[in-house]
C-alpha cells in the first residue's frame, strides 16, 4: 500500500498521509560517494528546510526557555499556567479533536460509500474534485460563507425562523464550540475523503470475495480485514486533520477578530499587541503548540508502527 | 445489499446537502446588498476597488514567484532522491510533510524572531526583504504539494535510462534536470503549480503578521467593514479555487499513462 | 473636563499665532517636503480607512505631496498594539516599524516615559489646545468624539438609550465593544463608560465597576466576544456596538440604508475620548514622518477629520477663522451630547487603562463556550 497518492491522478488526492517514516539501512552511507553535482543538486532543499523551517521552529523552542536578557528561565513555561492560557488550549484542543474525528468518521463514511457503495462513477470523480476544492477552501472566505449560512442573517437561520424555529434562542451561535467545529469541518472531512479514498481503493475487491466465501459477513469483514487495513491510515489522517484544526487562524479570526480565546489566535493577539503582557510568553505559547502537534504525530507514529507490524 | 446502495445515496445525498447549503448561501447574502431586492452591486463594489485589484495581483505575482523558487528547490532535490539516494526518501518526505505539522503561525513567529533588522540575514529590513521572505514562506507552505507532485512526475518516467541516456550524448546534470527531466514531468509540475496558488492566493497568517497587503489580508479587512461584500469574495474565492483545480483535473488528463510503478 | 474650557475658550490669541508663524512655515515646509521626498516613504499603523475620514485624509496627503508613498500597517491595531509595534522595532528601519502613531490620549504619556516618541511642534502648535498637547511636543491630541451605541435597527427593536438599558434580556447575545479591551483604548474606554453610569467617580472605582458591568453583561449572555466592527453589526453577529460616535456614524453611512441602524449617545453617562498623534523615537522617516503632521494640522487635515464626524482639535480655531464649511457642520452629531461629556483627565485615563487592560482576562475573560 502506498501513501504517497498521486496529485496528477484524478482519482486520488493531492494530500498525502502523514508523515512516512521508515528509515531503511543507514541514511548516512551515501556521504562517501557523494558528488559535486549531487550537492548542487540537494544544497538548495536542504538549505531552504534549514533556513526556513527547522531552524526558526527550533529558536521558538529555545526562545521559550529564555528570559529578556537570553538566560535560561523556566518562568515563561511555568506563566502558560494562567487559567485563560489553560482554557484557551482547553477549547482549541476540544475543537481540533472533535472536528478531527467527526471529519475523520463522516469523510470515511462518504469514502466507502462513493466508492464501494455502488454509486455511478461520475458522482465519486465529481465528489474527489469538489473535496479538493472544498479542502482548500479554507480560512477567511470560509468564515464569510458560514456567516452567510448560519450567522444571525444567515440562510439557514432566516428559513428556520420562518419555519418557526429561532436558532439563536435556541442557545445556538456560530461562535460556540459547536458552531467552531462545524465550520471546521467544511474542509476536515474533503481532506479526509481524499486521503482515504486512495487507500479504500487498496482495499482488493478480491479480499472482501474471499471472505464471503469463507462465510464472513460484511461486519467481520470489516472488523478482521477492512479497518485493520485502512487502521494506521486513519490515525495518521487523524493526527494531520488534528494539526489542521489546531493551527488553524484565519476562518476563527475572521470571524470574531482577535478576542476569540483559542491558542493560535491568543498567539497571534501576542505577537501583534503583546496582550499577555509578558512579551516572553509568545515563544512558550509557540512551544506549547509545537508539543501539542508533536505529540499527536508521535502517537501516530507509535500505533502505526504497531499497526505494521500487526500487518506483516 | 439493496439497503447498502440506499445508504449510499443517503450518505452523498446528506454529505451534499452540507456542503452545497452553505455556497448556496453565500451566493444569496452576497445578492442581498440593497433592500428593494437581489442585485449583483457588492460584485461590482468589488471589483471597482483598487486595493482588490492591488491585493490580488501582488498575491497572484507572489505566488508565481513562490511557484519558481519552489519547482528549483524540489525539482533538483526530488530528482536526486530518486536517481542516487532513494534510502534519503524517508527523511527527505518527512521534512517535506513539516509544513502540514508545523502551523503557520509558528513559522511565520519565527521567521519574525531570526530575520528582524538585527539578525544575520535582515530580511524584515526592507520591503523587497520582506516580499522575499513572504514567498519563502509560501514555497514552505507548499512544500508537500510541490514535493510530491514532482516526486509523482518522477514515478511516471524512467528517470535512470533518460539520464543515462543524456549522459552519453554528453549533457552534464544542470542540463539533464532543466531539458530532459523536467519537459517530462511538465504536467504534474502545473498541477503542483495551481494547487500553490490556490493555497497561496487566499492566505491570511503569515501575510498578515509580515504586513504585506495581500488577498487574504484585504478580504479580512472587508469582512471586518462590509456586510456583504465579504459574501460575493467567498464566492469569487471559490471560483478561484475551482478554477485552479479544474485547472489540475484537466492536466490529469495529459498526464503520461504509461506510470511505472514502484 | 480638560477640554470644556478649551472649547469655549477664546481662540483669537491663537489665530494671531498661527498666523504670524504661516510665513517661515511656508518655507520650512517647502524643505521638510523635499528632505520627506528623499526618505520617499511614510509608514502609518491602525488607520483605518473609515475611521475619522483617514481613507480620504491619506488620499489628500499622496494628492499634495506626490513621491512619497504610505505603507499602511495593520489597520485594526488597537492603540497597545501600536506603542507594541514601535517597541518591537527598535533598531528596525525596515517596513515594519510605523513611523507615526495615533493612540488614546493615555498613551502619550506613558509612551514619552518609555523613550517611544519624538517631540515636533507642528507649525499650527498655538493653535492646539494647551491640556491636549505635551508642552515639550511629544504628543499632541488630535481629534475627539463621545462613545455612543451603534444600533442595528432592523434586528433591535427597541433602541437602549442608557448603559442600563443594555442589561435588558431583550439584547440577549448582542452587545459588543468595538474592540479588544486588552489593547485598544476604544474599548478600554468602553468599558470606562460603562462604570461610569454606575455613579462611581473615582477613575479606578469606575474601571472597576466597568469590569463588573461587562462581567454581568456576559454573564447575563448579552455580551458578544466579538470584535464589533460595521460588518459584524449589519450581519447580525453584533447588532450593538459600543464604538466612538464618528465611528458609528461613518458605519452607518456605509451600511446605505441596509441594514437600517441607529446611532444613540447613551443617557446615563457621555465618555469623551481624545486620540494623539506622536512620531516615533525610531522612525525610520523622520522627516516624512513630520510632513505627515504638518497636513494633519493643516486646516486641510483638520476639515478632513471633521468630514469624518470628528471634532478636530483645532475645531474652535477653524470655526473663529470661519473656515468650516457649513455643509460640514450640519452634518456632525448633535451638540447636546458634547455639553454632558465627560473629558477623563490623562491621570484618570491611566489608572482606568491598567485597571481594565490587566484584569479584563480575570474579570470577564469572554470564552468560546
Amino acid at each position: 500500500m502506498t501513501n504517497v497518492s498521486s496529485v496528477a491522478d484524478p482519482s486520488a488526492g493531492p494530500v498525502s498521509t502523514g508523515p512516512a517514516v521508515r528509515v531503511g539501512g543507514n541514511p548516512f552511507r551515501f556521504i562517501s560517494r557523494l558528488r559535486l553535482g549531487d550537492i548542487i543538486a540537494i544544497a538548495p532543499f536542504i538549505i531552504f528546510a534549514l533556513l526556513f523551517l527547522l531552524i526558526p521552529t527550533l529558536g521558538l523552542v529555545v526562545g521559550a526557555f529564555q528570559d529578556g536578557s537570553g538566560n535560561f528561565t523556566l518562568q515563561n513555561i511555568i506563566d502558560l499556567g494562567t487559567p485563560q492560557i489553560l482554557a484557551s488550549f482547553w477549547i482549541s484542543i476540544r475543537v481540533s479533536a472533535a472536528s478531527a474525528i467527526l471529519g475523520a468518521g463522516i469523510g470515511l463514511v462518504i469514502a466507502l460509500a462513493i466508492i464501494r457503495g455502488r454509486l455511478p462513477q461520475a458522482i465519486r470523480s465529481t465528489v474527489m474534485t469538489f473535496s479538493g476544492v472544498a479542502s482548500n477552501f479554507a480560512g477567511i472566505p470560509l468564515a464569510f460563507a458560514f456567516l452567510a449560512t448560519l450567522g444571525r442573517l444567515g440562510l439557514v437561520t432566516v428559513l428556520l425562523k420562518f419555519v418557526g424555529f429561532d436558532l439563536y434562542k435556541s442557545g445556538f451561535n456560530l461562535l460556540s464550540f459547536w458552531g467552531l467545529t462545524i465550520t471546521y469541518l467544511y474542509f476536515q472531512i474533503p481532506l479526509m475523503i481524499l486521503i482515504i479514498a486512495p487507500a479504500i481503493d487498496g482495499l482488493k475487491k478480491e479480499w472482501g470475495e474471499a471472505a464471503a466465501t469463507l462465510g464472513a459477513t460484511n461486519g467481520q469483514f470489516w472488523r478482521y480485514i477492512g479497518l485493520p487495513v485502512l487502521w494506521p491510515n486513519l490515525l495518521g489522517t487523524l493526527s494531520l486533520l488534528f494539526a489542521n484544526a489546531f493551527g488553524a487562524i484565519a476562518t476563527a479570526y475572521a470571524l470574531t477578530g482577535s478576542s476569540l480565546n483559542i491558542v493560535p489566535i491568543l498567539l497571534y493577539a501576542q505577537i501583534r499587541g503583546d496582550v499577555l503582557h509578558n512579551p516572553g510568553l509568545g515563544a512558550a505559547l509557540a512551544l506549547g503548540m509545537i508539543v501539542i502537534t508533536a505529540f499527536a504525530n508521535i502517537i501516530y507514529l507509535v500505533i502505526r508502527t504497531r499497526a505494521e507490524r500487526w500487518l506483516k | 445489499m439493496k439497503s447498502g446502495k440506499l445508504w449510499s445515496w443517503i450518505i452523498f445525498g446528506l454529505g451534499a446537502g452540507y456542503f452545497l447549503l452553505p455556497l448556496l448561501a453565500t451566493f444569496e447574502f452576497s445578492l442581498r446588498i440593497r433592500r428593494e431586492g437581489y442585485t449583483f452591486d457588492a460584485y461590482a463594489s468589488v471589483f471597482s476597488d483598487g486595493r482588490f485589484q492591488a491585493s490580488f495581483s501582488y498575491s497572484l505575482i507572489v505566488g508565481v514567484c513562490a511557484i519558481i523558487v519552489g519547482l528549483l528547490i524540489v525539482v533538483p532535490a526530488a530528482y536526486y532522491v530518486r536517481l542516487r539516494a532513494p534510502h534519503l526518501r524517508p527523511i527527505i518526505e518527512f521534512i517535506t510533510l513539516l509544513p502540514l505539522i508545523i502551523p503557520a503561525i509558528i513559522l511565520v513567529f519565527g521567521y519574525i524572531r531570526m530575520y528582524n533588522t538585527s539578525s544575520p540575514l535582515p530580511l524584515l529590513g526592507t520591503n523587497l526583504g520582506t516580499d522575499i521572505l513572504l514567498t519563502l514562506a509560501y514555497v514552505a507552505l507548499a512544500l508537500p504539494y510541490m514535493y510530491r507532485a514532482v516526486d509523482t512526475g518522477l514515478r511516471t518516467i524512467d528517470v535512470q535510462t533518460l539520464t543515462e541516456a543524456a549522459n552519453i550524448l554528453g549533457a552534464n546534470q544542470a542540463t539533464i534536470i532543466a531539458q530532459v527531466i523536467f519537459p517530462n514531468i511538465i504536467v504534474a509540475v502545473l498541477s503542483g503549480a495551481f494547487l500553490t496558488l490556490a493555497i497561496v492566493i487566499g492566505e491570511f497568517t503569515i501575510a498578515s503578521l509580515l504586513n504585506r497587503q495581500v488577498f487574504g489580508v484585504y478580504m479580512q479587512n472587508v469582512g471586518a467593514n462590509r456586510a456583504f461584500e465579504p459574501a460575493a469574495l467567498a464566492v469569487i474565492s471559490f471560483v478561484i479555487t475551482w478554477g485552479a483545480m479544474g485547472m489540475i483535473q484537466l492536466l490529469a488528463r495529459f498526464a503520461p499513462k504509461t506510470a511505472r510503478r514502484d | 473636563m480638560i477640554f470644556k474650557n478649551a472649547l469655549v475658550a477664546s481662540v483669537s490669541v491663537a489665530a494671531l499665532a498661527a498666523s504670524t508663524f504661516s510665513v517661515s512655515a511656508q518655507t520650512d515646509l517647502a524643505a521638510l517636503y523635499e528632505a520627506a521626498k528623499t526618505e520617499g516613504q511614510l509608514t502609518t499603523i491602525a488607520l483605518p480607512h473609515d475611521w475619522c475620514g483617514y481613507g480620504a485624509v491619506i488620499e489628500g496627503f499622496k494628492a499634495k505631496y506626490p513621491g512619497i508613498t504610505i505603507n499602511e500597517l495593520n489597520p485594526d491595531a488597537g492603540s497597545a498594539d501600536e506603542i507594541e509595534a514601535i517597541k518591537a522595532n527598535k533598531g528596525n528601519t525596515g517596513p515594519q516599524a510605523p513611523d507615526v502613531i495615533d493612540v488614546g490620549l493615555s498613551f502619550g504619556p506613558s509612551a514619552k516615559a518609555e523613550g517611544l516618541i519624538q517631540p515636533y511642534k507642528v507649525s499650527t502648535w498655538d493653535s492646539i489646545p494647551d491640556s491636549a498637547k505635551d508642552a515639550e511636543g511629544y504628543w499632541y491630541g488630535d481629534y475627539y468624539g463621545v462613545l455612543s451605541f451603534l444600533v442595528n435597527t432592523d434586528l433591535v427593536s427597541k433602541v437602549p438609550t442608557s448603559w442600563a438599558d443594555l442589561k435588558a434580556a431583550d439584547y440577549a447575545n448582542a452587545v459588543a465593544l468595538a474592540g479588544d479591551p486588552r489593547a485598544a483604548n476604544q474599548a478600554i474606554q468602553g468599558v470606562y463608560g460603562a462604570g461610569l453610569s454606575t455613579g462611581a467617580t473615582d477613575a479606578k472605582a469606575a474601571a472597576e465597576a466597568g469590569l463588573a458591568y461587562f462581567a454581568e453583561l456576559n454573564k447575563a449572555g448579552n455580551f458578544v466576544p466579538v470584535i464589533g466592527k460595521a460588518a459584524s453589526t449589519a450581519q447580525g453577529t453584533t447588532p450593538i456596538v459600543v464604538a466612538w460616535d464618528y465611528n458609528a456614524l461613518a458605519w452607518r453611512d456605509g451600511f446605505a440604508g441596509n441594514p437600517k441602524a441607529e446611532v444613540v449617545v447613551p443617557s446615563d453617562s457621555v465618555v469623551a475620548g481624545v486620540y494623539i498623534q506622536a512620531i516615533s523615537a525610531f522612525a525610520p522617516h523622520p522627516n516624512a514622518a513630520k510632513l505627515w503632521m504638518e497636513y494633519l494640522y493643516s486646516d486641510e487635515g483638520q476639515l478632513g477629520w471633521l468630514a469624518g464626524y470628528c471634532h478636530p482639535i483645532r475645531f474652535n480655531d477653524l470655526a473663529a477663522k470661519g473656515s468650516i464649511p457649513q455643509a460640514l457642520l450640519g452634518k456632525l452629531p448633535p451638540a447636546e451630547a458634547y455639553a454632558k461629556a465627560v473629558f477623563p483627565s490623562l491621570d484618570e485615563q491611566a489608572a482606568a487603562k491598567e485597571v481594565i487592560t490587566g484584569q479584563w482576562d480575570a474579570t470577564v475573560g469572554a470564552n468560546v463556550q
